[in-house]
């Protein structure tokens, strides 16, 4: 069993269109077409938690100054992330920073199956993509009071940190400037479902994010 | 639609804690809460389409100065709306509008089961509002290309549209045709994943339902016009 869902985190598969709309295997063409022709120098790839970046006017106050691409899509786990990256989505582009950030998704799944996730779409980035520094994101505290998939979470990003020391093309960066409160509660003012940033939330993570990109845009590539 | 008690989409329902951190709970508990500080005259309730609204600038614009709370959550369906108002969400507030949108994640059930469910959530607001209008939005169109879930939607308008007369203080707005264009495909641009608006996807629906939001409240309270003069 756990072998078997070991492999399912790291393994690439695309979103089953359960809905009936097609609407993932939509974005994911529309960003490879997309990609055709563009030049970004950084690239978002992961779950909602990019999705809905790209919605808000941060995007266009840091990011998209410095030349970005979002293919962030709701609900996906590392799985789906790492099957878009195998098809396309890196075929066209050569980004200096790819920013990852997923694996909050990946319901049923244990925090060493989701580094493994993980680790195994910042392989693909390095075999794509051989000088783009990958820069992996924290994954965040969720609901509003503690509960299992915090400290889920929390392993995973331990896990995770770990694992990218060794990795001179990889880094880990911990963008939870401290949505948990003293009383153990995240504010909805923060994160409106206690899982997706508000715009409050998203400028909390995206400052300290921007200076980092900045940071690795204006430095040779180590590789 | 011969009784509703035979109606899936019209049992009112809790959404299950399946992902295990109790959030759709704890949203709840927050709106209720909300109903004992606040007095909105306004009050959205429905799935992520109205829970995104209030994230971007518009909401501040159009609606936060019409005095409106806002009770979305995402994933929602008639049966999760239904529940929430039988359990306290309407409890200790008297606001002169309810705007319903609510339909689109009803996965399990027909156009005609997702329309009866609106209406019976439109009948649990009057009963517990007999004073308030209720403003239905129509289901928006959804996917990058024509599709199964778009001809749903569009059935379950075509339900409301001659239904929703019989609740009597019900109006309905159907925005869906702005988004669609000629070619049949709908823009990113729009709606950024094909389902969900982006904040100029929700300006074009702003006007419209800001303009009737301030029509009805012109035209209903008495005791407005009386403190007026
Ligand atoms: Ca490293």
């Amino acid at each position: 069993m756990s072998e078997e869902q070991r492999s399912l985190a790291a393994t690439p598969v695309p979103c089953q269109d359960v809905q009936g709309d097609e609407r993932w295997m939509s974005l994911h063409d529309g960003f490879v077409s997309y990609s055709k022709g563009k030049e970004p120098e950084v690239l978002f790839v992961g779950d909602s938690l990019i999705q809905l970046m790209h919605q808000f006017g941060i995007w266009r106050e840091l990011f998209s100054p410095l030349h970005s691409l979002n293919f962030g899509i709701g609900g996906d786990a590392t799985q789906h992330v790492l099957w878009r990256l195998i098809n396309g989505e890196l075929d066209s582009i050569s980004p200096k920073v790819v920013v990852l950030w997923v694996g909050t998704n990946n319901h049923g799944h244990t925090p060493e199956q989701i580094c493994e996730g993980i680790m195994a779409i910042v392989q693909v980035i390095k075999d794509k993509v051989p000088h783009a520094h990958t820069l992996v994101l924290s994954l965040l505290p969720r609901g509003k009071a503690p509960n299992p998939l915090r400290e889920r979470n929390a392993k995973v990003n331990k896990l995770v940190q770990t694992a990218l020391l060794s990795l001179p093309h990889a880094s880990f960066l911990d963008v939870d400037s401290g949505f948990v409160q003293p009383d153990g509660t995240i504010s909805h003012q923060d994160m409106y479902d206690y899982l997706h940033l508000t715009p409050q939330g998203y400028q909390s993570v995206c400052e300290p994010l921007h200076k980092t990109i900045t940071a690795l845009l204006d430095k040779p590539a180590e590789n | 639609m011969n009784g509703d008690e035979l109606n899936p989409a019209a049992v009112a329902k809790p959404v299950e804690d399946v992902q295990g951190d109790g959030r759709w709970m704890s949203q709840h508990i927050r709106f209720v809460q909300e109903c004992k500080d606040a007095e909105p005259d306004v009050l959205f309730v429905g799935d992520s389409m109205v829970q995104l609204m209030q994230q971007y600038e518009i909401w501040r614009e159009f609606f936060s100065p019409l005095h409106a709370l806002n009770f979305g959550i995402g994933g929602d369906t008639t049966c999760n709306v239904l529940w929430r108002l039988q359990n306290g969400e309407l409890e200790n507030i008297r606001p002169k509008v309810v705007v319903l949108w609510v339909g689109t994640n009803n996965y399990e059930h027909t156009a005609e089961q997702v329309a009866g469910g609106i209406v019976a959530i439109g009948q649990e607001l009057i009963s517990r509002l007999p004073k308030a209008k209720i403003v239905v939005l129509g289901l928006l169109p959804r996917g990058e290309r024509p599709n199964a879930l778009r001809e749903k939607n569009t059935a379950v308008n075509g339900f409301l549209r001659s239904w929703l007369p019989r609740l009597g203080q019900a109006q309905f707005l159907d925005v869906s045709r702005e988004y669609v264009h000629s070619d049949g495909t709908i823009n990113p641009r729009d709606m950024f994943d094909f389902l969900h608006l982006t904040a100029s996807g929700y300006r074009t629906m702003a006007k419209p339902l800001s303009d009737l939001l301030l029509q009805i409240l012109e035209e209903t309270p008495e005791e407005r016009r009386a403190s007026l003069v």
